[in-house]
C-alpha cells in the first residue's frame, strides 16, 4: 500500500482527537436541557475525528507521501530556532537588544549576508521601529535590561 | 435618521483631517502589503492591530479596513508586471495582465485594474450603505437558535465554496472550534485545557493564531532562494489605455462589481473566489475566448473589479450581523471588540458615528487608492527591490511585536510560533488554514447560542426547526450538503476543483 499525504494528515488529527478526549474526562457533558462545559469540546472533537477518518478513507485522491518535497525544511527549522530564542529573550532583554540580535541572526546567520551589512540593517531597522512605535504611535515597547 | 442624513454624518466624521490621515495610512500600507508577495492583508492587519490601540474606534477601523481594500489594489501590480500574485486574489490577473505587459501594454493593464478596482470598490460601498442598515434591523429578530443556524450555515457554506474538499475544510473548522473552547467556560466557570497556565484561562486569541498561521507560516514555506525578482517600472505616459481597451473593459468591470459584491456576502475567501468566478464568466461571455491567456483586457478588468467589490461586500455581514465571513473580517471584529464596540445589529443605532464614519471613509479611501496606485506605481514597484533575505526578518520582528503588544503576553507569542509551525505543516499537506481561524472566531458565539437554545427549549432539539428563520437557514445548509454529496458521488470536476487546480498551479 502506498502511504499518501492524507493518510498522515487524517491520522494526525484522529490521534489528536483521541488525545483531547482522553484529556476531557473531567469535563461534564451535562444534559440536553443544561449542557455542561464538556459538551462543545467533545462534540467538535468527535467531528474532528470523523473528518480525519474521512480524509484517511479518501486518501487515494492525495499525493503519495514520498512526493512531498522537504527541501525548505532546514531553512524553516533555522528560522523557527532563531525566533524561539528571540521569544525567550524578549522579556528579559527587551525590544531593542532582542530585535537587533534576531535580525542579525536571521540576516547573517540564516541568510549568509555580509556581517557589516547585516549589522547595519539590524541596528538601523530596530532604531527606526523603536522611534515609530514610541514617538509616532505612542505605543511603548518592552523595556528590558536597558531600561528603554 | 434617513440614509442620506446618516451618510452626511459619516462624511462629517470621515472628512476630519485626522480620520483622513489614518484612512490614507491604511490605504498606503495596504497597497504595499498587496504589492509584496508573502505578506497578505491578514498578516498586515494583525501586525498593525496593536498600533491602533492608542486611537479611537473610528480611526482604528478606518485604518485597518484601508489595509484590507488597499491590498486588493496593490495585489494587481506584481501580477501584471512580474506574474507574481502579490495577494492570492490577484492570481487570475497574472494570466492576462502579464500577457498584456509582454505586449507592451503593462501601463494600460495597470490603469484598467486600478479604475476597475475603484468603480467596484465604490459600487460595493454604495451597496453596503443601502443593505447593511435594513439587514441589521432584520437581524434584531435573531435569537440564540437563529444565530446557531446562521453559524452552521456559515461553516457549511465555507466548506461548499472552498477549493479544497468538504471534509478538509470542515476538519480545519473543527480544529478551530476546538481551539476556541480553550479557557474558562463562560456558563459554568470550568477551566478547559488550560494546563494551569493562567494566560490560557482567557482562551486563545485570534491575533496570535492568525499571525502565526498566515504571517510566520507563509515565511516558513517560502525559501528565500526562490525569491529572485526582476523589477520593471512602467512610465507614467504609458498608463493610458486605448479607446478600444476602455470599451472592452466597461462591461467586465460592471459584471465583476456585481458578482464580486454578491460573492463577498458569503463566507469563505470571497475576494479570491470572486476573481476566479469573474474570470470564468468573462471567458464564457467573450466573443473571442481564444484571447484569454494571451492578453485579454476583460481577463484583467473583471477579476480585479470582482475582488475589490467582494472585499467591500464582506463588510455587510460583519457590520450588520457581527458575523465574520473570513479571517480578515474576524480580525477586524476583534479590533472593534478591543475598543468596546461590538459589531452587529446594534452597531448602527448605538454607534452611528463609527458605522457611518467607516462607510463614508471607504468612499474617500477608494478615491485615495486610485490617486495612489496610478501615478505612484513606479514607487510601489520599487518596494520589490528589497531582497527577501532582508524583508522576512523584518516581518518576523513585526509579528513578534504585534502579537506581544495585544496583551503583553509572551504566551501569545509562543502560540504564534506554534501556529507558524502548524501553518507550515498544513500547507505541506494541502490543508487550508483559513477555516481554522474562522472556527476559532465563531466558537464562543456558536457554543453560547447552541447551549442557550437548548436551555430555552428544555433540551428539545426541534427548536431549530420550529422557528421559521432558523428552519430556513438549516434547510439551505441541507441543500448545500446535498449538492456537495452529489458532486462527490458523480466525481465530476466542477468549478471548485478547477479553482483548486488553478490555485495550485499558480502557487498563490
Amino acid at each position: 500500500m502506498i502511504i499518501r499525504t492524507d493518510h498522515i494528515a487524517g491520522g494526525v488529527f484522529v490521534a489528536l482527537g483521541l488525545g483531547v478526549l482522553a484529556l476531557s474526562g473531567d469535563l461534564p457533558i451535562g444534559t440536553l436541557s443544561f449542557p455542561g462545559a464538556g459538551m462543545m469540546p467533545k462534540l467538535v472533537t468527535g467531528l474532528m475525528i470523523l473528518f480525519g477518518l474521512l480524509l484517511i478513507v479518501r486518501a487515494g485522491e492525495s499525493a503519495p507521501l514520498a512526493d512531498l518535497r522537504w527541501g525548505d525544511l532546514p531553512h524553516a527549522a533555522r528560522i523557527v530556532a532563531i525566533t524561539a530564542v528571540a521569544i525567550a529573550l524578549y522579556q528579559p532583554l527587551g525590544f531593542v537588544l532582542t530585535m537587533v540580535l534576531l535580525l542579525f541572526a536571521l540576516t547573517f546567520g540564516a541568510e549568509r549576508r555580509h556581517a557589516l551589512a547585516a549589522a547595519a540593517f539590524s541596528i538601523g531597522v530596530v532604531a527606526l521601529t523603536y522611534l515609530l512605535f514610541t514617538v509616532v504611535l505612542k505605543t511603548p515597547l518592552e523595556p528590558g535590561v536597558l531600561g528603554f | 435618521m434617513g440614509t442620506v442624513e446618516s451618510l452626511l454624518l459619516g462624511f462629517s466624521v470621515a472628512l476630519q483631517p485626522d480620520v483622513l490621515w489614518y484612512a490614507f495610512l491604511g490605504c498606503l500600507v495596504g497597497t504595499i502589503v498587496g504589492v509584496l508577495p508573502g505578506i497578505g492583508p491578514l498578516s498586515g492587519i494583525s501586525i498593525l492591530l496593536p498600533a491602533t490601540f492608542g486611537l479611537d474606534t473610528t480611526k482604528s477601523v478606518v485604518m485597518l479596513a484601508g489595509i484590507y481594500y488597499g491590498s486588493q489594489y496593490g495585489g494587481s501590480t506584481t501580477s501584471i508586471l512580474m506574474r507574481i500574485p502579490g495577494e492570492a486574489a490577484s492570481v487570475m490577473t497574472c494570466i492576462d495582465g502579464y500577457a498584456m505587459a509582454q505586449k507592451g501594454r503593462a501601463g494600460a493593464a495597470l490603469c484598467i485594474a486600478a479604475v476597475g478596482s475603484w468603480v467596484a470598490g465604490t459600487f460595493g460601498v454604495l451597496m453596503l450603505t443601502l443593505i447593511a442598515p435594513p439587514l441589521a434591523t432584520f437581524a434584531l429578530r435573531f435569537g440564540p437558535p437563529e444565530y446557531t443556524a446562521l453559524l452552521v450555515l456559515g461553516l457549511v457554506f465555507l466548506a461548499y465554496m472552498s477549493s479544497t474538499s468538504l471534509p478538509r475544510t470542515l476538519l480545519m473548522a473543527s480544529v478551530g472550534l476546538l481551539l476556541g473552547t480553550i479557557g474558562i467556560d463562560n456558563m459554568t466557570g470550568h477551566f478547559r485545557y488550560s494546563f494551569d497556565i493562567p494566560e490560557l484561562g482567557d482562551g486563545i486569541g485570534i491575533v496570535p493564531v492568525a499571525v502565526g498561521l498566515f504571517g510566520l507560516g507563509e515565511i516558513l514555506s517560502t525559501p528565500s532562494a526562490n525569491m529572485l525578482r526582476t523589477v520593471i517600472a512602467p512610465k507614467l505616459r504609458q498608463l493610458l489605455p486605448s479607446r478600444l481597451e476602455w470599451r472592452e473593459s466597461v462591461m467586465p468591470i460592471a459584471r465583476g462589481s456585481l458578482l464580486g459584491f454578491l460573492v463577498g456576502l458569503t463566507p469563505g475567501s470571497a475576494h479570491i473566489i470572486s476573481s476566479f468566478l469573474s474570470y470564468a464568466v468573462e471567458r464564457r461571455l467573450s466573443k473571442h475566448p481564444e484571447q484569454f491567456g494571451k492578453g485579454a483586457v476583460a481577463g484583467v478588468a473583471g477579476p480585479e473589479s470582482a475582488n475589490n467589490a467582494a472585499s467591500t461586500g464582506a463588510f455587510v455581514p460583519m457590520l450588520a450581523l457581527g458575523l465574520p465571513t473570513g479571517p480578515i473580517t474576524a480580525v477586524l471584529i476583534a479590533a472593534l471588540m478591543i475598543h468596546g464596540v461590538p459589531p452587529g445589529p446594534t452597531l448602527v443605532n448605538e454607534h452611528p458615528d463609527v458605522f457611518w464614519g467607516f462607510v463614508a471613509s471607504m468612499y474617500v479611501g477608494n478615491l485615495m487608492l486610485l490617486a495612489l496606485n496610478l501615478p505612484l506605481v513606479g514607487i510601489f514597484v520599487n518596494v520589490l527591490r528589497i531582497p527577501y533575505g532582508y524583508l522576512y526578518p523584518l516581518v518576523i520582528m513585526f509579528c513578534i511585536v504585534g502579537v506581544y503588544e495585544v496583551n503583553h503576553s509572551i504566551i501569545d507569542v509562543w502560540i504564534m510560533l506554534i501556529m507558524g509551525v502548524l501553518g507550515y505543516g498544513l500547507r505541506k499537506f494541502g490543508l487550508d488554514p483559513a477555516p481554522l481561524v474562522l472556527g476559532l472566531v465563531i466558537a464562543p458565539t456558536f457554543e453560547m447560542s447552541l447551549r442557550q437554545s437548548l436551555i430555552m427549549s428544555n433540551g428539545n432539539w426541534t427548536i431549530f426547526v420550529q422557528r421559521p428563520i432558523a428552519a430556513v437557514l438549516l434547510a439551505v445548509c441541507a441543500g448545500l450538503l446535498a449538492l456537495a454529496a452529489l458532486s462527490l458521488v458523480r466525481a465530476r470536476k466542477d468549478w471548485r476543483s478547477k479553482l483548486a487546480e488553478a490555485e495550485g498551479g499558480e502557487g498563490g
